[in-house]
């Protein structure tokens, strides 16, 4: 939470929510080495339930494991269909917020994914590629101490 | 032969479940009871009777012999001179289909040639003694996996942890060697990355096996895998262990925490709440587990399962292992509870 002195991630994911239009839009980041490196997210804004407060994922589960993974930005057009009905537990965040179409990018720090920025519509395409995109202009290369880095020019 | 054993005879042959034939030198048939007439069609008790020969092999469908299941090679009616006091034979009976018989063969009469042979219905016997061995045979394969599973998760908690560990300690120990910034920045990333995988590795023996479960019992083996999934999945298990951290026998312990996890991850995969109750307590003389969750629930009678459909065969087959009983209950929109009692001995709770 210091950061949020310099940088206040609450008020700009709601600004990013609002710009795009979302349902949904929230913050997962990289926990200190005390807490076990585990991914939480920390911000939400346009949340239906708290039970993203429970979610702490490990590398490699659920959406934010998979882009903290990666290090690879995620899109779903539709979910059901996509990961399939079965495994949609595996994704908790998209379960407890009826996420239907998302996209998640990584956020950088020091060269290592930091956090991973999730935006969602419990729409069947609610969210396209082309919001996507725009999502991410918005984002832009830096979101506060971290920088996503495709959007970095070699 | 006094009066009353013949006519003891004479009601055993008549009455008797048993088909009794008794056939000549030649092998024709000169009588045969009603229980033998019964599992025929008529047009072959005809011809039986009238001594046609193979008229049984109509109906014959062969015996087991250490080769074969059913074969007919050196089949035991063709030669005169065999004694078998037991042996299995298939015959194609009137109305039932292919029924196993345990039949003897065996000559009453040395001078004139006489045998008789007769039929045991061995259908339910089968039928006991097969259920009997696929019990046997799934007891043993779900104890072959739990034991791998035992030997895998051991290895990478007691091994290959082991040595991760002893490499994180020696990568700290370069932190108090004077090192530039630079490279303390990208130590301290590696470090990290060590841990995270030191972690992954816990996790994937906890998943595997528990070690919590063989140390400490079921209690604390149950608040870890709550732990994780309230983690995994985000929803919230509310606990209510009543046991005092009692032990029980291993292989019960194994099944009330194997079933535990099937019910506990059905209702995560489709409950669709988030929240579940998992009691432990112990009453009348058994361990009794109980998941509920008020979540959409699902129609007991229906046969078409949600997921694969073997998660409740595999809870009841474990259940069985260890002459438990489950009750699962279920109603669209009203929830799922999923009961469980094992019988536990009042003597051997250490």
């Amino acid at each position: 939470m210091e950061d949020r002195i310099t940088f206040n991630f609450q008020r700009e994911i709601e600004r990013l929510r609002s710009l795009c239009g979302a349902d949904y839009v929230a913050l997962a980041t990289v926990q200190p080495a005390e807490r076990r490196f585990e991914l939480k997210w920390t911000h939400v804004a346009g949340n239906l339930t708290d039970r993203h407060r429970r979610i702490k994922l490990q590398s490699g589960k659920g959406v934010a494991g998979l882009v903290f993974k990666t290090g690879k930005a995620l899109f779903v057009a539709d979910a059901e269909m996509e990961l399939g009905k079965e495994n949609l537990y595996q994704y908790p965040i998209t379960v407890a917020e009826k996420l239907v179409s998302f996209g998640a990018i990584p956020l950088y720090k020091y060269n290592r994914v930091g956090g991973v920025l999730l935006i969602g519509s419990r729409k069947k395409d609610g969210l396209t590629e082309e919001h996507f995109r725009e999502f991410r202009d918005h984002v832009g290369t830096e979101f506060g101490p971290f920088y996503s880095k495709e959007m970095v020019k070699e | 032969m006094n009066e009353n054993l013949l006519g003891f005879l004479e009601k055993l042959y008549d009455n008797s479940s048993e088909a009794i034939f008794f056939f000549n030198q030649e092998g024709k048939t000169l009588y045969m009871n009603e229980a033998a007439k019964s599992i025929m069609a008529a047009d072959v008790y005809e011809q039986l009777l009238a001594g046609r020969e193979g008229a049984i092999c109509r109906i014959c469908r062969g015996f087991t012999s250490e080769e074969e299941q059913r074969t007919c090679v050196a089949c035991y009616m063709s030669d005169p001179a065999m004694e078998v006091s037991s042996f299995q034979v298939y015959f194609e009976t009137e109305g039932r289909g292919m029924i196993p018989y345990s039949a003897s063969i065996e000559t009453i009469d040395e001078e004139r040639g006489i045998r008789v042979f007769m039929l045991r219905d061995l259908t339910e016997q089968q039928r006991t003694q097969e259920e009997l061995h696929q019990k046997l045979m799934l007891k043993r394969v779900i104890k072959a996996q739990e034991d791998e599973r035992k030997r895998i998760s051991r290895e990478l908690h007691d091994s290959v942890a082991q040595e991760m560990l002893s490499s994180l300690v020696d990568l700290r120990v370069l932190k108090y060697m004077n090192l530039d910034e630079e490279a303390m920045k990208k130590l301290r990333q590696t470090e990290g990355s060590l841990m995270r995988l030191l972690d992954d590795i816990r996790h994937l023996s906890v998943e595997l096996r528990p070690a919590t479960l063989d140390d400490l019992g079921l209690e604390a083996a149950f608040r870890t895998h709550f732990k994780s999934i309230e983690k995994n999945y985000g929803i919230a298990v509310h606990f209510h262990p009543e046991l005092e951290s009692k032990r029980y026998d291993s292989e019960i312990e194994t099944v009330v925490y194997r079933v535990c996890q099937e019910a506990v991850f059905n209702a995560v995969k489709y409950a669709g709440v988030d929240e579940i109750i998992v009691r432990l307590h112990e009453a009348d003389g058994s361990l009794h587990l109980r998941v509920a969750d008020d979540g959409v629930g699902f129609d007991v009678e229906d046969g078409t399962p949600i997921g694969t459909g073997l998660g409740h065969y595999g809870m009841r087959e474990r259940a069985d292992l260890v002459e438990g009983k489950l009750a699962i209950r279920s109603e669209p929109g009203k929830g799922t509870v999923v009961e469980l009692a094992v019988p536990v001995e009042r003597e051997d709770g250490r």
